[in-house]
């Protein structure tokens, strides 16, 4: 054991516990651990990171399931609509280079990323 | 597509269009990337003729990653619904700028 497997078990952890408060499958962390911290590939770190993202993945996954923070129902439905997407998005959009959509999506993510933080500081309302 | 799980795109969804509170949002979505990392892990393996993975370095992240994802999903409920809001708004703010600028 070397001291970059001592850094991967690190990004993993820290990609792992976002996983699990965030839910997201850590590969926005496995990613650049894997290009930044150890010089491999684009191509080569993103399919490391979507393998490390499936046990990640099945653990929290699971463990959300027994601390009854999963609506089952519509977690399916995003399961299938995503999985159809992917397949799509595997074969097709592998072939387009996109920083147009990088882009578009980037501004999205920050849109969205400032109207959870103002709802996050509205006074409380009551639900419903 | 992009070697995540998607979980960024199925938050948001969530929240601004069916008004998941942010815990079941975040569950959910994690829950929803188990099939769509796995459909998506054999087209990127397969797609060139060489593999395309790491293996010693998926294990280590792994190791890591297993651990952090448990503990994180354990911690969950204890985190309030606003910190939770303000995590997931910086995380997915900071991911986006990162697009926005350096895609």
């Amino acid at each position: 054991m070397t001291w970059s497997d001592v850094l991967l078990i690190a990004g993993g952890l820290l990609g792992g516990f976002f996983s699990g408060t965030v839910g997201i499958g850590g590969g926005v962390l496995f990613v650049p651990t894997l290009t930044v911290g150890f010089r491999l590939s684009q191509a080569v770190a993103q399919g490391t990171s979507l393998l490390a993202i499936v046990p990640t993945a099945i653990v929290g996954g699971l463990t959300h399931l027994r601390e009854g923070n999963v609506q089952v129902r519509p977690a399916l439905w995003m399961g299938g609509g995503g999985l159809v997407g992917a397949i799509v998005g595997a074969l097709v959009a592998v072939e387009v280079p996109g920083p147009l959509l990088a882009r578009v999506w980037g501004a999205f993510l920050v849109l969205f990323a400032l109207r959870l933080g103002y709802q996050a500081f509205q006074p409380t309302r009551r639900p419903g | 597509m992009l070697g995540v799980g998607g979980g960024f795109v199925l938050i948001p969804l969530q929240v601004l269009w069916a008004g998941t509170p942010q815990r079941h949002a975040n569950a959910n979505s994690l829950v929803a990337i188990i099939p769509i990392a796995l459909a998506a892990l054999p087209i990127y393996y397969f797609r060139k003729g060489s593999p395309q993975v790491d293996f010693h370095a998926a294990l280590f992240l792994v190791i890591g990653s297993v651990v952090g994802a448990y503990a994180g999903a354990r911690l969950l409920k204890r985190i309030p619904e606003r910190e939770l809001k303000v995590l997931v708004a910086v995380v997915l703010g900071v991911l986006g700028l990162k697009e926005l600028l350096f895609p």
